[in-house]
């Protein structure tokens, strides 16, 4: 110990004396930090490795693969909670979310349902490539899409679009399994009925139990559909929940599902507190979103400079954090639908076109930072990762 | 190989004001951060429309351009001033019980007294002795280790040898006799870690002195822009900075720093490492620790691991007034026990009446959060230790059980907040362990009990040749002080670099 005047300070006697019986003894520092570290490591997992064990045919366009955990341990997780694949197809290193489609009391297995995106690089290769047996590797679970207790209602409003459905398919497993109060109203809506997933399996439960309602809504039906054409309205719902004060709304879909839904739920009065959202990853369309400059077509060819790294081309129409991955610059990523801040990278010159909405911190915009998954190159740039 | 003068592991402040510091100095510096930002603790996370704030609720050390204090002095020699907007907070904070006693204690003095005085009538010339012992033995200690005194005697500094090392509830029970009054006049303990029956009094004195003194700030755009602001700096005067990459080995040679290996596995030569990592992954993780002399292993093993805390990040759809929420910083008193009950409440996992602090950023700053919203983050401290009795499939249920007491502490206090919830996020004991690295979540480092308090710290100063620590683990906690310790460990290398 370093000499000093405290040496002369009213109580140092004591105050050594505990210096040195501590010294003796140990503190709690030796404790449980190992153990600690491996606790953490089965809450959020850097990686787990999957098998794939079985591929569940849905629909047509949609398979559901059930992935085993090689070492046979699976971290809990919240229903509508995703996890990353990450994934190397064609010389590319990418990743993707899948929200998980079992429910948390299932824990031998997390299944992934996957639909077929048009040109879609990684949904094709999932759905015609991925054999049983063959090893994926994942993130931990993540997301704040799920029921929270702490200030949802018990009877929640479930608005599903195409694949949206899963994140909600999971919870209602876990309500009916484990037998949770909580009342669930699915308005699922489809372009065709033969869009729709895991239609048989919502049928029989509705049937079964009371506090789970299901509504399908399909935008083109075919020959004998009885149930509710075009899309989800405020009058079809209406029509539906008796009212809306004690119900929470939860929304997941493609894009057009939130621009015609959100708005009918606004309508019916639903405060936005009450409204939650799941993000549905980069649009396919993003040069039709406000804001997108006149003056650049989506094919347009820009040059990325990354500093003390690579040059290379971007498509003004393709999120920067694609255009890295295709050459082989590989930046963290996990919800690739600009929530999660993992691809955060900073344009050091140039312009880049950031859909609104896109929750960048106040002082990352200060200083230059975008999330790269929701960041489109509309002139040269030079970054920093 | 790549060479540096410097690498630093770590981009917590302590990590990001070192490398800054050295790179001002001309040095080349690598910094390395295994996670994806900057800040470490210091940081925002966004959910929904909010952008929350998790560790800084006041910022000390500020001062005004007038008046400033130490760490204004130095951000501003790190240039980062200009890139920083700051609010002071008016209130030093408000305390608040179920019961319907609420007292503001505002940072002028004669005012905090007066308020206090009005109170806590039957205590009125013991609550002017007691500031008055609060600011002599401010000065006493300004004169002695700030100014330096060159020669320091007990004559000179009378209450600094008699008061500093004595815990702060003998002597709150010598001044005071009202158990509400004691509780309300020490609840900085929160900010140390420790109840008043272990901290020294230098501690809660100096606390209370310095936000007087130099006054309580927010930072616009939170932490995240102070961290954001520093890297910034580092960069353009020629920092590298690597991020989602740490270090995995520091090599050193008969006691001599070498170098530094990093997670990808580049080798780095260096001479000089600063470490904002815990002195427990440093030498047992990075180091091999049969390199490491058995008197920093006996050392480092006398110490506690300082507490943790559940915190609750609340997004609200309105405005703060609308709440009943007037003031910055409001500590939430469910008991006036200052005795070691306290620590029992931190070792449990469930909450009942533990002093929980709630800051709503936008009572002083109203653009904080979007329009017509507001958020709070409310902590109660709680050992991490009970987080891993937990089975892993209960943990979200127990968070979730814990989180719901504290809301309900809050529905007591602002009747109807509960309802204007709109975005809620919680971090236990656990999370902090996560994202900080720190073992067992303690987000204070090292327990700074008043054995192990600013006298006795081996600080910066480790047992390698070039190798220094800085962050909370390297002495006192909270942003000034951590702020503070990458500049000194920094100052250090460039010492013996000559490059001064």
């Amino acid at each position: 110990m370093r000499k000093g005047i405290w040496q002369e300070f009213d109580g140092y006697q004591d105050i050594a004396e505990e210096i040195k019986v501590s010294r003796k003894l140990g503190g709690t520092v030796s404790c449980a930090v190992t153990s600690a570290e491996e606790y953490i490591r089965q809450l959020h997992p850097e990686r787990i490795e999957l098998s794939v064990t079985d591929i569940i045919e849905e629909t047509p366009s949609t398979k559901t693969l059930r992935l085993v955990s090689k070492d046979n341990y699976l971290p809990p997780f919240l229903a509508g909670q995703y996890i990353a694949l990450f994934l190397e197809i064609g010389g590319i290193r990418t990743s993707r979310p899948y929200s998980i489609s079992s429910q948390p009391n299932q824990t031998g297995f997390y299944d992934i349902t996957v639909r077929r995106v048009d040109n879609g690089l990684v949904s094709n290769y999932l759905l015609d490539e991925v054999k049983r047996g063959d090893t994926l590797v994942s993130s931990g679970p993540s997301g704040n899409f799920y029921f929270n207790p702490l200030i949802n209602k018990k009877t929640m409003v479930c608005i599903a679009g195409g694949s949206g459905i899963t994140p909600f398919m999971s919870m209602i497993r876990e309500i009916i399994e484990c037998g949770l109060d909580r009342r669930v109203y699915v308005f699922y809506g489809n372009k065709t009925m033969d869009d729709i997933i895991f239609g048989s399996e919502f049928k029989r439960i509705a049937e079964r139990f009371d506090n789970i309602h299901y509504i399908p809504v399909v935008e083109e039906p075919s020959g004998g559909y009885a149930g509710a054409c075009g899309f989800i309205t405020r009058d079809l719902m209406k029509e539906v929940l008796e009212n809306i004060e004690d119900k929470s709304f939860f929304i997941c879909g493609p894009q057009g599902l939130y621009d015609f839904c959100l708005p009918q739920v606004e309508v019916m009065g639903v405060p936005r507190r009450k409204i939650k959202q799941e993000m549905y990853g980069a649009p396919p369309n993003i040069w039709e979103y406000p804001g997108w400059p006149d003056t650049i077509s989506k094919d347009d060819v820009f040059n990325v400079k990354v500093k003390n790294g690579k040059q290379m081309e971007a498509c003004a129409g393709e999120p920067l954090l694609v255009a890295l991955e295709k050459n082989d610059m590989v930046v963290p990523s996990l919800c690739r639908s600009g929530e999660c801040s993992m691809c955060r990278v900073k344009i050091l010159s140039g312009k880049v076109y950031q859909p609104p909405g896109v929750p960048v911190r106040k002082s990352d915009r200060q200083f230059g930072y975008v999330h790269s998954c929701m960041a489109y190159p509309i002139e040269d740039l030079e970054i920093l990762l | 190989m790549q060479a540096y003068d410097a690498v630093v592991i770590g981009a917590g402040n302590g990590g990001l004001t070192a490398a800054a510091t050295l790179a001002q100095k001309g040095l080349s510096v690598m910094l390395l951060e295994r996670h994806n930002i900057p800040g470490g603790a210091a940081t925002s996370f966004c959910r929904g429309r909010f952008e929350f704030e998790v560790a800084l609720h006041q910022l000390s050390g500020l001062g005004t351009p007038e008046k400033p204090g130490l760490l204004r002095m130095e951000l501003d020699k790190l240039g980062v001033m200009e890139d920083l907007e700051f609010v002071e907070i008016s209130d030093l904070y408000n305390v608040v019980t179920p019961d319907g006693f609420r007292i503001t204690l505002k940072t002028d003095r004669d005012e905090t007294l007066a308020v206090l005085k009005d109170a806590f009538p039957h205590e009125k010339d013991a609550i002017q002795k007691y500031f008055d012992l609060v600011a002599s033995y401010a000065n006493d200690m300004i004169g002695a280790f700030i100014f330096r005194d060159p020669e320091p005697s007990r004559e000179k500094y009378p209450n600094l040898y008699k008061y500093a090392l004595q815990n702060s509830k003998e002597i709150l029970d010598q001044y005071f006799s009202d158990p509400l009054l004691k509780a309300v006049l020490s609840v900085f303990w929160g900010y140390i870690g420790v109840p008043p029956t272990r901290l020294a009094f230098a501690y809660l004195a100096m606390v209370l002195f310095q936000y007087m003194e130099f006054k309580p700030f927010h930072i616009k755009g939170g932490s995240q822009a102070l961290s954001n602001a520093i890297l910034n700096k580092f960069l353009s005067n020629g920092g590298t900075a690597r991020f989602s990459c740490g270090a995995k080995k520091i090599i050193a040679q008969d006691g001599k720093i070498k170098g530094v290996v990093t997670d990808d596995d580049v080798e780095i030569s260096t001479d000089y490492v600063v470490s904002n990592a815990s002195p427990l992954s440093t030498y047992n993780h990075l180091m091999n620790p049969e390199q490491v002399p058995e008197d920093a292993l006996v050392e480092m093993k006398s110490r506690n691991l300082s507490t943790s805390a559940l915190t609750m990040f609340i997004g609200f759809d309105c405005e703060p007034d609308e709440l009943g929420i007037t003031e910055s910083t409001n500590f939430l008193m469910d008991s006036t026990d200052i005795s070691n009950g306290l620590l029992e409440r931190m070792n449990r996992l469930d909450i009942d009446d533990e002093l929980m602090v709630l800051s709503c950023y936008d009572v002083s700053d109203p653009g904080f959060s979007p329009p017509g919203t507001c958020q709070a983050n409310v902590v109660t401290l709680k050992y991490g230790e009970p987080w891993l009795r937990i089975p892993p499939r209960q943990y979200h249920d127990v968070k979730f059980r814990c989180a719901e007491s504290m809301l309900k502490r809050i529905e007591e206090i602002y009747p109807g907040s509960r309802d204007h919830i709109e975005e809620i996020e919680v971090g236990t004991p656990l999370t902090h362990m996560r994202y900080l690295g720190h073992p067992l979540g303690a987000i204070y480092g090292y327990e700074m009990l008043t054995k192990d308090s600013l006298f006795f710290q081996p600080s910066r100063y480790s047992a390698f040749q070039g190798l220094f620590f800085a962050g909370g683990w390297a002495g006192d906690n909270g942003f000034e002080p951590t702020l503070r310790s990458g500049i000194s460990a920094a100052k250090s290398i460039i010492r013996r670099l000559g490059a001064g």
